[in-house]
């Protein structure tokens, strides 16, 4: 079992580097194509189906500033896979370097305990949790955006900001009556 | 003209769109040309089928002239109703040399023995396929034209396309056909759809077909988009190899459009969660249908991009192999169904 580390590489000059994880692969091709178009900085995205990443890419591997954790709500296996590749991070990465993206929340065949799992996964790691259009290329471009503000941060791009810091602002939290049952 | 023909007109008419049956007027090619100007098909369908009705008076159209141009419309619009196949077994060695005018004769009159009012009319069609419309009838009433079954069969091949057959004619229509093609018997071929021509196309492989060679062939420059070489992907052999598997279970080219799959289980319960069902002795009996426009796309789409695993099962890749896709699935395996 091979951990993925935070800091077992040296960081390259102006260059922060995603690796977006999604079992489906279906989300992450179109969002990394809008990632790359990104000028300010140079960005490396790596894609992956789920964690652990294979040995032999290790040596070409960049330092990855942010793991972004891809979840379609109409699949449970998504859900399962990602639950599953979380093991292999190691412990460095949930203090702001992780995030997790939701797609297809608005449709109608999602069960709200789904919805309630997932938020209860993000918030017991302390990661944000993003939601996405992944249909339209407004979605796409949104998506785009709130990823790129997380990873200049996290690659430390932003003067006077950290990961840990940002993360405790954003991170998710629970209601603490989502264990409840509603009346309405 | 009685009134069971005007019902029959006005019937074919109303199922046909406008344009559609411009179009077969003009193949059926049985009006003058000033009764097809006189035709505006841009008025309403009862206009249109009081005109109709005067002009087939006026040519003292009978049943025989309307159930030629329905047989038209069928065979022009193949891909309504549901087609069932079937599997002509055990032919004996003149079966080879049967021709259409002996087909014909022979078909006709060993289903007339069977069934005193029978009204059969037979048309070959341009890509060799024999088209068969039979209005039954019983010992005491005349043909039915309203429910007609169409029956499409490729000489010398052992397979037949039925559309709308009840179970009280498959037997009579089975004999027919068995004896006029010089089998010894007829199987279901557990393949069922709405398009004719997909079914056709899965019983007679008349789709790209892949041969499993035991060196596999380079897959990279063919699927591989030309991306950026900032965007890296991790498991790129995985997908790579899901796409080979994929490949190698469906093909590389355009599929049969199937619309659905459909597997019979009667297997014993096997789940280490639920104690009463596990131990219960009889089978847990219950259907899986599988439905989408084009089914075996969907599945070969499921398995390269990883939603289905890969190698792919043998119960979704045996609909292409065995074409069929009607499956009975008991714990010993695939059962006969």
């Amino acid at each position: 079992m091979s951990l993925l580390k935070p800091f077992s590489k040296l960081p390259a000059l102006n260059t922060a580097n995603i690796l977006l994880v999604e079992s489906e692969e279906q989300f992450q091709q179109s969002l990394a194509d809008a990632l790359v178009e990104e000028t300010a900085v140079t960005v490396n995205v790596r894609l992956a189906k789920s964690l652990p990443l294979p040995k032999e890419n290790e040596e070409s591997r960049p330092r990855i500033d942010l793991v972004v954790f891809i979840i379609n709500m109409t699949s449970e296996r998504s859900f399962k896979s990602a639950e599953a590749s979380l093991k292999y991070l190691d412990p460095g990465y949930f203090l702001g370097k992780v995030c997790f993206l939701a797609t297809n929340v608005r449709n109608a065949s999602v069960p709200t305990e789904y919805l309630d799992a997932v938020r209860k996964l993000a918030a017991s790691l302390h990661c944000p949790l993003l939601f996405a259009e992944d249909q339209t290329p407004d979605g796409v471009a949104n998506a785009t955006e709130r990823l790129l503000t997380i990873l200049k941060v996290a690659a430390g791009l932003v003067p006077m900001a950290t990961a840990l810091y940002v993360s405790s602002l954003t991170r998710c939290s629970v209601p603490p009556d989502i264990d409840q049952p509603s009346f309405d | 003209m009685d009134d069971l023909t005007k019902r029959l007109l006005q019937r074919l008419i109303r199922r046909m769109p406008a344009q559609m049956l411009k179009t077969t007027l003009e193949k059926w090619d049985r009006l003058t040309a000033a009764q097809q100007q006189s035709l505006d098909f841009t008025q309403p369908k009862w206009a249109l089928i009081e005109t109709l009705l005067t002009i087939f008076e006026e040519n003292e159209f009978t049943v025989k002239h309307i159930t030629e141009l329905e047989m038209l419309h069928v065979i022009n619009n193949p891909n309504q109703g549901m087609w069932h196949a079937f599997h002509l077994m055990d032919p004996d060695d003149t079966a080879i040399t049967v021709e259409l005018t002996q087909f014909k004769e022979q078909f006709k009159s060993h289903l007339r023995e069977l069934v005193r009012h029978v009204s059969i009319k037979i048309k070959k069609h341009t890509d060799e396929a024999v088209w068969i419309r039979i209005a039954w009838g019983d010992g005491f009433s005349k043909p039915n034209h309203l429910k007609p079954t169409y029956v499409v069969h490729h000489l010398q091949t052992p397979y037949v396309f039925v559309t709308s057959l009840t179970s009280k004619q498959k037997p009579l229509l089975s004999q027919a056909l068995t004896l006029s093609t010089r089998h010894q018997g007829i199987k279901d071929a557990n393949l069922s759809g709405r398009k004719l021509t997909a079914i056709r196309d899965l019983l007679m492989k008349q789709y790209q077909q892949v041969f499993t060679t035991r060196y596999p062939s380079p897959l990279e420059e063919t699927n591989q988009p030309v991306s950026n070489p900032r965007i890296e992907r991790e498991q790129a052999g995985l997908l790579a190899n899901r796409l080979q598997m994929a490949c190698e279970a469906f093909g590389y080219g355009v599929l049969p459009q199937l619309q659905s799959a459909v597997y019979k289980l009667e297997t014993k319960y096997k789940d280490d969660t639920n104690k009463t069902m596990t131990e219960r002795e009889e089978p847990f009996r219950c259907v899986v249908k599988f439905a989408s426009s084009n089914l075996l796309e969907s599945i070969r789409q499921c398995a390269s991009s990883g939603i289905a695993s890969t190698p792919v099962t043998p119960l979704l890749s045996s609909i292409p192999i065995k074409g069929r896709n009607y499956f009975v699935i008991k714990d010993n395996g695939l059962g006969p169904s």
